[in-house]
């Protein structure tokens, strides 16, 4: 349903000593993701899921390598473009607006302005009440309600493919399990293919199939009880060649 | 009484498809057009000729005044003071406005200087939309005073607005506030091409008890140059906050200068200011919804000056 093939994608080494050296963050990923199916990609800190997921999207260019939606090349096309075809994405960190009210995005994202329609959908996202629709989507909102602005914003695109980049950031713990349930539901319901980027063992159990990567490749696809002794290792320390001892902040994340 | 350019300005200032509801004074080039006083609105020439006096019985609720201003005559330069006087305990409603049309190569300009007293208790929302249009190349100007005396536990709010075809305008708002009185200020200014626009803003916080709340967001296109000041200048217990927010688009420029006083205290003051390009994230996220990067920075623009 989606497939990538060979995807590599490189970024300028600024830290390297040599000028013009290449830092390959995704190294050689193919993968086809199955209609309707859900997806979980976890892995350490630095290895290249929400790049991954980024590159689906065409939020980044690949530097070689090909992405098909349906049978159609779309490795050229753009975010707009990509997004028309099916494609929806969840940022981690939403972007905040002064001025833009929920009901402004929901609308974009779900092609009207019927407050009818737009209740549907708030319904059917099942996460907040109606006059949330009116508040602007800036500076005030808590992380966990922009988070929940974002889910309902991929929601109402009906996608063919719902990417999340870790849904869970600044949700609390009573609402990650509704969260999960919902993903599930439109899986089911509309057929959505879903792939949620997440380190949350509540995603990493709701997943068909489960994408472990590791510098940059896949180390690992299949399901979660066949990726136990992988996961183990990552409970270490992503950060061991940057660390500075516990006056890191890094270290108390 | 309207002709076909008179309408289309009356549209885009004051929202008003012909004559409006309920009390109206509407000046073309320097001359009164018509005028309309309800049971507790009075409208009066002033002594000196050179503008009106507005009076608000006290207790008036719900109703509103229109005061549209039409500069469509080559060459001139309307100059106007007006006064309003909003009686204890109303709650009004006030449509100000000014649109010019210019069709030839001689400038064009108004300078509507407003004092309003608020008086005890009292209400008042005041709306003001500065439009100017038409193919002539004459230079428009728009250089609106506007002085606001609060008494005791009044509130104004005043939404002023300039989105498009003035060449220059430099507007002065000064506020002073009484005791348990309240204030807020949102100005939204749109420049394009060579447009230049001044707006500098003094607010004296007197009384204790006393809240103004001053936010600006511009936008700046082209070649454009917008600088904003404002002086938010504590005397007593009171809480005061400059939000001011620019978008430059071209080449434009900005200078943006909030200025906080504390001469007591027990005044809060905050300010917060930015001036930047539109965020790629705020463009990703809207892509990412299926718009074209064009229609991106339009809703963008749209709701941050809504």
């Amino acid at each position: 349903m989606l497939e990538i093939k060979d995807i590599v994608f490189s970024v300028p080494d600024l830290d390297a000593p040599e000028k013009g050296a290449q830092k390959t963050i995704i190294d050689g990923v193919s993968y086809t993701f199955e209609q309707g199916k859900f997806y979980a990609i976890t892995g350490p800190n630095g290895s290249g899921k929400t790049t991954l997921a980024k590159l689906i999207m065409g939020i980044y260019d690949v530097t070689s390598g090909s992405i098909f939606l349906e049978g159609k090349d779309i490795t050229q096309l753009g975010v707009t473009e990509r997004a028309r075809a099916g494609i929806a994405y969840s940022f981690q960190h939403p972007a905040r607006f002064k001025g833009t009210t929920f009901r402004d995005l929901l609308s974009i994202a779900a092609g009207t302005e019927d407050v009818d329609k737009l209740a549907k959908i708030v319904a059917r996202v099942g996460i907040c009440s109606l006059d949330f629709l009116d508040k602007p989507v800036d500076s005030r909102l808590s992380g966990g309600e922009i988070k929940k602005v974002e889910l309902a914003t991929t929601i109402a695109r009906n996608p063919r493919v719902a990417i999340y980049d870790e849904p869970d950031t600044g949700i609390d713990l009573w609402t990650i399990d509704p969260m999960v349930r919902l993903l599930k539901r439109e899986q089911e319901t509309q057929g959505t293919t879903t792939i949620v980027v997440s380190h949350n063992r509540a995603f990493l159990s709701a997943a068909d199939t489960l994408l472990l990567i590791k510098g940059g490749r896949i180390a690992y696809a299949g399901d979660l009880d066949g990726a136990a002794e992988l996961l183990k290792d990552l409970s270490a320390c992503g950060y061991g060649d940057i660390c500075e001892g516990e006056s890191d902040v890094r270290c108390h994340r | 009484m309207f002709d076909a350019i008179d309408k289309k300005l009356l549209k885009a200032v004051a929202d008003l498809e012909g004559i409006p509801k309920g009390a109206y004074n509407i000046r073309k080039n320097g001359k009164l057009l018509g005028r309309e006083i309800s049971a507790n609105i009075i409208i009066e020439t002033n002594e000196a000729g050179t503008g009106i006096v507005v009076r608000i019985n006290p207790g008036t609720l719900n109703e509103s005044v229109h005061i549209p201003v039409i500069v469509s005559q080559a060459g001139l330069h309307d100059v106007v003071y007006n006064t309003f006087i909003i009686g204890a305990g109303s709650d009004v409603t006030i449509v100000a406005g000014c649109g010019i049309h210019c069709g030839g190569s001689k400038s064009q300009g108004h300078e509507g200087i407003h004092e309003f007293q608020v008086e005890k208790g009292a209400r008042v929302k005041y709306v003001e939309k500065h439009v100017a249009m038409g193919e002539g190349k004459g230079k428009r100007a728009l250089n609106p005073t506007t002085k606001v005396f609060l008494a005791e536990d009044a509130y104004a709010e005043m939404e002023l607005s300039q989105l498009g075809g003035v060449d220059q305008a430099e507007r002065v708002n000064m506020v002073e506030l009484s005791a348990g009185s309240s204030l807020l200020i949102t100005e939204r200014v749109m420049t394009d091409g060579a447009q230049t626009a001044v707006s500098r803003n003094e607010i004296i916080l007197a009384g204790d008890n006393s809240r103004a709340n001053m936010i600006s967001r511009s936008v700046i296109r082209g070649d454009s140059k917008q600088d904003f000041y404002a002086t938010m200048d504590a005397r007593a217990k009171c809480f005061g906050h400059i939000e001011c927010d620019a978008i430059l688009m071209g080449n434009g420029s900005n200078e943006t200068v909030p200025s906080l006083k504390a001469k007591h205290s027990d005044a809060e003051l905050t300010h917060e200011a930015s001036i930047g390009k539109i965020a790629d994230e705020q463009l990703m996220k809207l892509m990412s919804l299926g718009l074209t990067y064009d229609e991106a920075v339009n809703r963008i623009i749209q709701g941050f000056l809504k």
